[in-house]
């Protein structure tokens, strides 16, 4: 997976298992992400959420699509959150004036 | 059936009792199901492989009745590194930190450490392949343990699989309600794992209104280990219960047995809500690993996934060695109430009869 510490991610490389786009729509559009992973190493999962500018970015996994949001400008991230942008599911998107 | 205990759930998924059991144990799973209630069984760390053994395991077991697996889609996915390079970045400190606690309460060297390398995946690759394993095999219930299942509904439902969405705030459950959910699990504060901070008895009656015209059933989870609980969650509105701590300690459970008597003997506040496991915060029973990080002068908890690299040899030395003191496990607030080693079927026949009791006992006055 490429960095996501810049605002302009890196092209998909071969294989990489996602197709990479540009929503000009949602360019620019302030977001909440009520986001979270699994845990590595443990069957649990933990959540985190962020608050920050949608850049228009996405990337669709799978054929359903599942589509994911890069998010930076990061106003909200969790304590010791080190990176300046990160990977919203489309699902867990809130917009500013949807909610 | 009819009765105060017989929902909009139970029809739903042809069930005697609106009890769900989230378990990672398929003989607590199997048992659930067998006295009636309804069992989501956790996948989330399972190849596709283990998971397509573990559903045809069940299926040969529970003569066509219907159950659930869960899957923790991510949400957000921050940037990835190798493992080599994530363990360069843990602090000398917190190295020093680490071992003064193995030496402080005699941690054991696990047997074998844990290999790291397998940790890598927890991402949208990982978790596309685990859900195409339930769409193959058709489980009755898909159910989203985390992130929102929206962009798989169509398939699903086209394949005759209902989706479930767990959700710890109200606004993620109207999300997911429009994208047509089939049903919503209502997570409070006081469950096990990752929760939201809103409280179980706030967060059912929110979702139950944001819920209210669509027909989507609601289920409350986060603390609920009685009859009472589940009475309780009805009245709110709720179509029946989650439940995961209550079967932590069940006879059939594979947890292994100090483990279980740590559970048994836990109370409420023996739970807590911290992040120095993993970075992430999530409901654990308390352990030295708690005392040590939530210690004044402690170094500062890091990042996911640094503070599990940390913590992965102090985990696995208290499990590999059974060491009660040392160890710890998610378990919800309602772990007071988990105080027997009963089988499942007999902690399900409790539930049902506590229940029973209030709706006569309010009945009756």
């Amino acid at each position: 997976m490429s960095s996501i510490g810049s605002h302009r991610p890196e092209e998909a490389a071969p294989g990489a298992g996602y197709r990479e786009g540009f929503d000009a729509a949602m360019s620019g559009r302030r977001a909440e992400c009520d986001g979270g992973k699994a845990i590595e190493g443990t069957h649990f999962a933990g959540r985190q959420e962020f608050a920050g500018i949608l850049t228009g970015h996405f990337r669709d996994f799978g054929d359903y699509p599942w589509r994911w949001y890069l998010m930076t400008e990061l106003t909200h991230r969790p304590s010791g959150y080190a990176h300046e942008a990160v990977w919203c599911d489309s699902g867990s998107v809130i917009l500013e004036g949807d909610e | 059936m009819s009765g105060p205990l017989h929902t909009p759930l139970c029809d739903k998924l042809g069930i005697e009792y609106p009890i769900v059991a989230f378990t990672h144990c398929k003989d607590v799973a199997v048992a659930v199901i067998n006295a009636g209630g309804f069992a989501v069984l956790g996948e989330a760390m399972h190849s596709p492989e283990q998971i397509a053994a573990d559903i045809k395991w069940i299926r040969d077991r529970v003569n066509g009745k219907p159950f659930g697996i869960d899957l923790v889609l991510p949400a957000s996915v921050p940037e990835e590194k190798t493992v080599e390079e994530l363990l360069a970045q843990i602090p000398q400190s917190h190295r020093d930190y680490e071992q003064m606690i193995k030496r402080k309460y005699n941690v054991p060297d696990p047997k074998q450490a844990p290999n790291l390398h397998i940790w890598g995946g927890l991402d949208q690759k990982r978790a596309l392949a685990q859900v195409e394993v339930v769409f193959d095999e058709r489980v009755p219930v898909f159910a989203s343990g985390l992130g929102s299942p929206a962009f798989l509904l169509k398939r699903a439902h086209q394949l005759g699989i209902q989706v479930w969405g767990l959700v710890g705030k109200p606004r993620q459950a109207k999300k997911q309600i429009a994208a047509g959910t089939d049903v919503i699990i209502a997570q409070g504060y006081d469950a096990a794992g990752h929760t939201g901070n809103i409280g179980t008895f706030s967060i059912v009656p929110q979702v139950v209104d944001a819920a209210r015209g669509s027909g989507v059933p609601v289920i409350a989870a986060g603390g609920v280990t009685t009859g009472r609980h589940l009475a309780a969650a009805l009245a709110l509105g709720a179509d029946g219960v989650w439940t995961g701590s209550l079967w932590l300690a069940s006879r059939e459970s594979d947890v292994n047995l100090p483990l279980k008597e740590r559970l048994l003997e836990a109370e409420t506040d023996d739970t807590i809500y911290s992040d120095c496991i993993s970075g992430y915060t999530m409901r654990t029973t308390r352990c030295p690993w708690h005392d040590e990080w939530l210690a004044r002068g402690a170094p500062e908890v890091l990042k996911p996934p640094l503070q599990m690299l940390l913590s992965a040899n102090y985990i696995q030395g208290s499990l590999d060695y059974q060491r009660k003191d040392l160890m710890t496990e998610a378990a919800g607030q309602g772990i007071h109430y988990v105080t027997e080693m009963k089988p499942a079927r007999q902690i399900l026949s409790d539930l049902v009869e506590g229940a029973l009791d209030v709706f006569d006992r309010f009945a009756s006055a």
